[in-house]
């Protein structure tokens, strides 16, 4: 019998706000616990919850990026329930009413697009982070309170490749949008998955299975490759599918089970009395997206029209930081395709040695412009500029300029008298490497130009060389 | 007969004039409070009080608040200062800031002498339920009579003259209540006029700021003070503040007003009916025009109901902090499930779990539709007719309460019209918002009654006005249990 799976993703994203979501307390700029905390975040008694505008903005942004619905007056729910982790003993949501829905983000899938519809985007806020010891708990309140945006997928996914390239695609939106980092290895980002399947052909919807502690993008897809495989061997076996909420191993590239889940949890929601309805102008709505930064889609596309290849664009845009270095430096070359090879190559072999972040580099953009034009134009090889480089980061104070010369670097000579006197004289001593090239010998060619190189000490330029040889031993009779 | 027994204005008058100081009325207001047998404080702040009335050494002319002793509610929270909301859940809890309104009255320099007795987390009528027991009507020496709740204390302590004024909080009539059976002015403005950044929750939706005076003028300029937006209360109003006590004592001719029939029809005691009946008539000398208004029987006697599925609903979720984690008593446990149950089973006393359990059975999924989300429908409909009425008249009047204070071991007819109706209006400004103040009206028996005025939506100057027209036909202004005065009526 043939399954199909279905899918659906729970994301949750913290977003980067200056403060948390309703009170005034710094949002994640300190790894000190319990060191970034209101009296709000603590739940003390009296405290009052104040929507952050900044995370509304956010909201609005990822919700126009997926082509939501959005709508323009605020309402806030209680979410309530006991647990340790949660200090007001409910959780601020939009139940009713979220800020966003009806929405879809176009996947790449193999020959083509597959749109993925996206039921709600909506505003929360984060619980306090537990660490659990053998017979007590911690509780770090610097994350209780920190503005979530949490996107419901409807389940149109079908294998884990897909949700993978779904939460990517999702991570591009929050990222480039400025709305989180969208780490999910430091839990920024966090994917709850459901998964299901059924016989190909069946309307209704299998048992679902929820996997949570999923902590990267490619684990998505393992998790999820994973429990269709198992749940296809249990039905398969006659054994039935139980709802059940699983964890991903990745030692063992399982899902093991965390609990049997009964009915739902009843929540008992209701609207939050401290937070009037909040009405959104068209203009603050308008304004929130016309000022959104460019997307990740829009600068590949730009990316691409510039000459650079798909992995070159897939590579930059990977890390947003080197993204932004990349476009800084763009209008200061020739050919942006030039820097880009700069920045994958030589920078991040120095970032990877050196363990750093782009931002660490000790290297402005209009720096490592300057070395690229002096490939383009200056006439000094690639190779030359990549010493040139490697100095600069050696020694940051030092102006591309001046290491050329440290290193006796000087530029090729193209002019086609100087670099004709070079071969003349080669082939006037390698008569026989003429014969060979005439009898088809392509090597011989090569011989000739590194002969050429090698005479005028590498400061010849050797596309102009191979040029020019080649001109000359077509004049030559055999 | 002490400068603190004198009136708001002339205490001001007082203290500029150099006559008496801060530092002497706070001995005072510390000596009264100690020598106090009502059960009205849970903590009286001697050093902090005396500390900070020592500063206060020049004069403001300006300021009619400066130097003058006051006491808060103890559900206001009070940076350094031990608020309970006279709960033993909150026993030992030491808050760090101050709330709005406590902030703004040191700002102006009044001096807070302590905090005041509540029935447990401001949810009860009868100030006999906080963790240090009843609280006594001071105009019963022999304490049989309550005071009537949530806000006992600062009632109590202002009715016995220890302080001028005090902070309380009403959710369903918890300071116009109180204010009714001990003689005072007792006013909530419209909800949203006074930040309630700092007051420990019971029903946000329903929940005021209001507090205690014994003149209508000290109640227009304590106004002044506490109104205006808050940053730190979303549901403040940004709406530009008055200068309250402007139009005290001018004519009221032509206003008008809705005596809400069904009110006086379901009071049993004709001596108090016929008190309000002759003010009523006196305020017609007066110009103003009075129609004696239907609300609708069906509408009334839902109001208690209707108040107690969404103040319960809420209260269960706010309360829900108060979990022997960050809060409350720890009373130990292996699972943070059984940490909880243990100090909540610990912390709350019965009552207040009765109400924990009815608010979040009508919060449930299957239930909502038919207890919670109903009562909210209700409530719509409440405040329709309110509105409605208001339309046509400034004001609605009405008895605050059918008797006078209750004898403790008075138990009430909790479906009778005089219970339903009667005792149970004043939440109308609740489920609406809007402002209500409750003024002496007589005494019987020497013990005081008194009415309540519904104004329009931050139409509290207006409101003060008639206040300060009513207080001139009952002569009932600077009343205090020490010194009863005659009723003109």
């Amino acid at each position: 019998m043939n399954f199909e799976a279905v899918i659906g993703l729970e994301i949750h994203v913290e977003m980067r706000t200056k403060s948390k979501m309703f009170s005034a307390a710094p949002d994640g700029f300190s790894h000190d616990p319990n060191t970034e905390i209101a009296p709000l975040d603590m739940a003390f008694p009296g405290t009052m919850p104040v929507v952050n505008k900044q995370a509304v903005i956010n909201a609005i942004r990822v919700a126009n990026a997926l082509h939501m619905t959005i709508d323009h007056t605020l309402y806030f729910d209680r979410k309530n329930y006991f647990y340790s982790d949660l200090p007001k003993g409910f959780q601020i949501t939009q139940q009713a009413r979220p800020i966003g829905k009806d929405g879809y983000v176009m996947i790449k899938v193999p020959g083509g697009e597959k749109k993925i519809r996206i039921e709600r985007i909506h505003m929360e806020e984060d619980t306090c982070k537990q660490e659990h010891f053998m017979d007590y708990t911690l509780l770090d309140y610097n994350r209780a309170g920190v503005p979530l945006v949490e996107i419901v997928s409807l389940p149109d996914l079908r294998n884990g490749t897909e949700a993978m390239e779904y939460a990517e695609a999702i991570r591009n939106i929050v990222v480039y949008s400025g709305t989180s980092d969208g780490k999910m290895e430091e839990g920024s980002l966090r994917c709850d998955t459901n998964v299901s399947i059924r016989p190909c052909g069946q309307e209704e919807f299998g048992t679902k299975v929820e996997i949570k502690n999923i902590n990267s993008f490619k684990n998505i897809e393992a998790a999820i490759d994973y429990e269709i495989d198992r749940q296809s061997r249990l039905l398969l076996s006659g054994d039935p599918v139980v709802q059940e909420t699983r964890r991903y191993d990745e030692a063992s590239g399982k899902t093991i089970r965390m609990r049997l889940k009964s009915d739902a949890v009843d929540y008992k929601y209701f609207c939050e009395p401290n937070i009037t309805p909040i009405k959104l102008s068209d203009e603050f709505v308008d304004e929130a997206i016309k000022t959104c930064p460019e997307l990740y889609d829009a600068k590949e596309k730009r990316y691409l029209m510039a000459g650079l290849s798909q992995s070159d664009a897939d590579i930059l845009l990977s890390d947003p930081e080197m993204a932004a270095y990349f476009e800084e430096g763009m209008p200061l070359v020739k050919a942006p395709k030039d820097l880009a090879n700069f920045l994958i190559v030589e920078i991040n072999s120095y970032l990877n040695k050196e363990t750093k972040a782009i931002a660490e580099l000790p290297l402005k953009p209009a720096t490592l412009a300057e070395i690229v034009m002096m490939q383009e134009t200056g006439g000094l090889s690639h190779k030359q500029c990549a010493d040139i480089l490697a100095k600069v980061l050696l020694n940051p104070q030092l102006s591309p300029e001046k290491a050329k010369e440290e290193l006796h670097i000087v530029a090729q000579v193209s002019d086609s008298g100087a670099i004709m006197g070079f071969i003349n004289a080669v082939l006037a001593a390698n008569p026989q490497s003429i014969v060979d090239f005439k009898a088809g010998k392509d090597r011989a060619l090569g011989f000739l130009v590194g002969q050429v190189m090698k005479a005028s000490h590498g400061k010849v330029n050797p596309a102009e060389v191979s040029r020019l040889l080649k001109e000359e031993l077509d004049k030559r009779q055999s | 007969m002490n400068y603190i027994d004198l009136s708001l204005k002339e205490l001001h008058e007082a203290l500029v004039a150099k006559k008496v100081t801060p530092l002497m009325l706070t001995e005072e207001a510390l000596k009264r409070a100690h020598e106090n047998k009502d059960n009205a404080f849970e903590y009286l702040d001697d050093e902090g009080a005396m500390a900070f009335a020592k500063t206060l050494t020049e004069p403001e002319k300006d300021n009619p608040l400066w130097g003058i002793p006051y006491f808060a509610k103890d559900n206001f929270s009070t940076k350094g200062i031990p608020t309970t909301a006279s709960s033993n859940i909150l026993n030992g809890y030491v808050p760090v800031f101050d709330a709005t309104v406590v902030a703004k009255l040191k700002a102006v320099k009044a001096v807070m002498i302590g905090k005041t007795t509540l029935d447990e987390l401001a949810m009860g009528g009868t100030g006999t339920t906080g963790h240090l027991g009843k609280t006594y009507n001071p105009y019963d020496p022999k304490h049989e009579r309550m005071i009537g709740g949530s806000s006992c204390g600062s009632a109590a302590a202002v009715s016995a003259s220890v302080a001028p004024f005090a902070l309380g909080s009403d959710t369903g009539d918890s300071v116009r209540k109180p204010a009714c059976y001990a003689g005072l002015v007792g006013m909530k403005p419209t909800w949203g006029r006074i930040s309630r950044y700092g007051l420990f929750p019971f029903a946000p939706s329903l929940d005021h700021v209001g507090y205690f005076t014994r003149d209508v003028y000290a109640s227009a300029v304590l106004l002044d003070v506490l109104a205006g937006r808050d940053n730190r209360d979303a549901t403040s109003s940004a709406k530009p503040i008055d200068r309250y006590e402007e139009d005290l004592n001018k004519p009221v001719k032509g206003m008008k007003i809705a005596v809400l029939k069904m009110v006086t029809d379901s009071v049993k005691d004709e001596e108090i009916k016929k008190h309000f009946y002759a003010s009523v008539e006196a305020l017609k000398k007066q110009g103003v025009e009075v129609d004696y208004v239907e609300f609708g029987k069906d509408l009334l006697e839902s109001l208690y109901a209707t108040y107690i599925v969404i103040s319960c609903a809420e209260a269960t979720s706010n309360d829900a902090n108060l979990d022997g984690i960050k809060f409350g008593p720890y009373k130990g446990g292996k699972t943070y499930q059984e940490v909880m149950f243990n100090a909540r089973t610990a912390g709350f006393s019965e009552l207040i779990k009765r109400r924990f359990v009815i608010g979040s059975y009508c919060l449930m999924r299957e239930n909502q539709e038919e207890l919670f989300l109903r009562a909210q429908r209700n409530r719509a409909k409440i405040v329709e007719r309110v509105n409605e009425i208001l339309k046509d008249h400034d004001f609605i009047l009405a008895l605050s309460a059918p008797s006078i204070a209750p004898l403790f071991t008075q138990a009430s007819d909790k479906l009778s019209d005089e219970y339903l109706i009667a005792d149970n209006h004043l939440c109308l400004g609740n489920f609406a918002g809007l402002p209500s103040i409750s003024l002496p009206l007589g005494y019987e028996k020497g013990m005081p009654y008194g009415v309540n005025f519904m104004g329009r939506a931050f139409e509290e100057k207006k409101l003060f006005q008639m206040s300060s027209a009513y207080e001139a036909i009952t002569g009932l202004a600077e009343t205090s249990a020490l010194d009863p005065k005659e009723a003109k009526l």
